[in-house]
């Protein structure tokens, strides 16, 4: 056993309302400059869409990704040796045309204007070429809310019924926010021939090294969610960091914290190194179960043992038994990894979001149990599609999810309302009290300080008298002080 | 007076900036080592610019090297008629190729304004240097005949007599104006080198090849 920790993040799509604080409050931060003005390293995409950057979950474009062959897992595009022959040209990698051309407003002209008989306008202008735009063509949410549904939401790949998002009558949309999901098993790592993309071994991060970053640009296609984004400016690729700066001290990233919703929950899991790969290595369907087992039980006394061993620190063990995201991807599996297929095993995860049951015709609001659960074949955003998006295409695993939210419901609706109360319901679904009461509490009146347990990093604690005493509060380089 | 300039200052000033800048590049200011690609802002004209470039130009400045490296094996391997001939006419063909995706390469700069953003003054003095070495290289592969076998006994003993801080140019200083371009070029451009993005040129990644795929950093180990 080789018990590692790592910061996950899981969402809660049943309360995301497509608000894109998230995505706003990360640029603020960390991609509001020249060459980074199109990343978007916090993205929200409404599903069924194309996503952002066009069609990303297409893995026959752009190649990212794990494959098993013989047994063993390789990069979906290509090997090292084709590596080393297609650095001059990446074949695979997105263009500017599968994101957007990034623009501005020349808010100028609105008070700079010579006088005229038409109202001066803010005209747009392209945040790379400085070039006024006739048209603005493209955004990093440009099907936002099933906008031009005809064109972008039916090329959707998770879609099994295209003519789904054509009929209002069963019509249906959920948001997706995405991060970096700090893979396990990163595929932008792989393909790096620089090596300038590393996982931090003490908390998961991933990251590039922008001193060794030479931009090949393996990176940008090899990751299969698109979120290594190339900076045109400095010709090196760039990511999300988890804002670690801001988990390294306890608090919580930008886009969990400013949340409107509160769907984002962050904490510390415990997985065993050794067993990613062989969990890799199991069918589609099967790849949920597999995350599940490479995830450990941070109160298994062996487990604990082995973690420190590894260097994992008694208040990280403490997060660990904490965990908001070990309760919810684990304990009650609620939580789903987004396209365990592509086998980079993510360390984000999603609650599938609930739907209403499809109105139409003579079956008007069919029910089943008790009068008020709904069947899940009834449910609008069909299984096939959350499985194809959340399990690897398992249909069980999503029921079993679904059952335990709606039971859920179904539950503390029936407390707050002075109904009988069924504690059958959720039996039946798996859940029993203490269960439906903690699950209850993360989803809704939880604070700040239970949906997020993040430890701190502790450096302070490791050689302060070094850091302090002989690098000052420049830390970035390492000091040839004594050892 | 102009062929101590070429033969004696010229390579030494090259030398000294290559053997000085570099380091001091890479210690003080390694966020800009990079291979600077543009394939994210045009791609249709950069494959047929890039690849053709790449393609010949490596081979070609490689025969180049192993010419210094090892004289010996070279001479007795172009000895042979045939071999010589196969030589040539591959290099000959190599030097056209990168001809050809270096104008391609050029003309892409000219004609996409988007690129504008990310063009220096820099890149316009590596394409026209670089287009008009390969050129000067053609020229002198085409019309002065079995170059890869008067190389041996002219310009590689003179570049060895320059490593050996003994520099004896008259090796090289009856050859016409084209060849002395030809050297002058190459010179120019060892010395812009540390200056330029040609320094992806000194980073060959081959580390990679044998490293397990995932990368652990950690802070205590």
């Amino acid at each position: 056993m080789n018990v590692r920790a790592q910061l996950v993040m899981v969402f809660n799509l049943d309360k995301c309302i497509g608000c894109h604080t998230c995505s706003i409050s990360c640029k603020n931060i960390w991609t509001d400059r020249k060459g980074a003005e199109y990343m978007w390293w916090n993205n929200v995409e409404t599903k069924p869409g194309v996503g952002y950057p066009k069609k990303w979950e297409n893995q026959d474009i752009f190649k990212g990704g794990w494959i098993r062959e013989n047994g063993k897992l390789r990069l979906r595009a290509m090997g090292k040796g084709p590596t080393l022959f297609n650095m001059f040209f990446q074949p695979n990698m997105p263009k500017l045309d599968d994101y957007y051309e990034p623009f501005d407003f020349d808010y100028s002209n609105l008070y700079k204007a010579p006088p005229g008989s038409d109202q001066p306008v803010a005209e747009a202008f392209s945040q790379i070429s400085g070039e006024r735009m006739e048209e603005i063509t493209g955004g990093p949410n440009w099907d936002d809310d099933l906008s031009g549904s005809q064109v972008y939401a039916v090329e959707d790949s998770n879609l099994e019924d295209r003519t789904l998002v054509e009929d209002y009558g069963r019509m249906f949309m959920h948001y997706l926010p995405r991060i970096c999901n700090h893979c396990l098993n990163p595929a932008c790592v792989a393909s790096c021939p620089s090596r300038a993309l590393y996982k931090r071994g003490e908390d998961g991060v991933v990251l590039v090294d922008q001193d060794v970053c030479k931009g090949w640009r393996f990176c940008t296609s090899a990751c299969p969610y698109k979120k290594v984004y190339f900076n045109w400016q400095s010709g090196k690729a760039e990511k999300c960091i988890f804002c670690f700066p801001r988990t390294e001290t306890g608090q919580c990233n930008a886009c969990a914290h400013s949340c409107v919703g509160r769907i984002r929950h962050v904490g510390v899991l415990l997985y065993d190194a050794d067993r990613v790969e062989e969990a890799l290595l199991k069918p589609d369907d099967q790849l949920v179960a597999a995350h599940r087992q490479v995830i450990l039980d941070p109160r298994d006394p062996q487990v604990r043992e082995s973690a420190r061993a590894n260097g994992v620190t008694d208040q990280w063990l403490e997060a660990a038994e904490k965990s908001p995201v070990y309760a919810l991807i684990k304990e009650f599996g609620v939580a789903l990894p987004l396209h365990p297929e592509f086998r980079t095993m993510p360390m984000a995860y999603y609650i599938p979001s609930l739907s209403p049951v499809i109105s139409s015709g003579a079956d008007l609001h069919e029910l089943a149990i008790h009068g008020t659960i709904p069947l899940l074949e009834k449910l609008r955003a069909p299984i096939s599609f959350l499985a194809s998006l959340l399990s690897g295409g398992n249909h069980q695993i999503i029921a079993e999810s679904l059952q335990k939210l709606i039971a859920l419901r179904v539950f503390k609706r029936a407390g707050s309302l002075g109904q009988p109360v069924l504690e059958s319901t959720l039996k039946e679904a798996g859940l029993d009290l203490a269960g439906a009461d903690k699950l209850y509490r993360l989803f809704t009146i939880g604070g700040y300080r239970e949906r997020n347990v993040i430890p701190t990093q502790q450096r302070e604690d490791l050689d302060s008298y070094q850091r302090k005493g002989a690098s000052g509060f420049g830390i970035l380089k390492k000091t040839r002080g004594p050892k | 007076m102009l062929n101590n300039f070429i033969f004696i200052v010229l390579p030494y000033a090259a030398l000294a900036l290559i053997i000085f800048v570099t380091p001091y590049r890479y210690f003080s200011n390694r966020l800009t080592w990079s291979a600077y690609s543009t394939q994210f802002l045009e791609r249709k004209t950069l494959f047929w610019g890039i690849n053709p470039w790449h393609y010949g130009i490596i081979p070609v400045l490689a025969a180049h090297f192993l010419g210094v490296i090892f004289p010996g094996p070279m001479k007795a391997f172009l000895g042979n008629e045939r071999n010589l001939v196969i030589f040539e006419s591959v290099g000959l063909a190599l030097g056209l190729f990168a001809v050809f995706g270096c104008l391609a390469l050029t003309l892409r700069r000219v004609n996409t304004p988007l690129l504008k953003q990310v063009t220096f003054a820099s890149d316009w003095v590596l394409l026209y240097l670089l287009l008009a070495q390969s050129l000067t290289g053609v020229y002198v592969a085409t019309f002065m005949r079995w170059g890869s076998q008067w190389y041996l006994h002219t310009a590689v003993p003179y570049l060895w007599s320059l490593l050996t801080f003994n520099p004896q140019i008259e090796y090289v200083t009856d050859f016409p104006m084209v060849f002395k371009l030809h050297a002058a070029g190459a010179f120019v451009i060892v010395a812009l080198l540390p200056f330029t993005k040609l320094v992806h040129m000194l980073y060959v990644p081959f580390d990679f090849l044998k490293d397990p795929p995932i990368l652990y950093r950690w802070r205590s180990k």
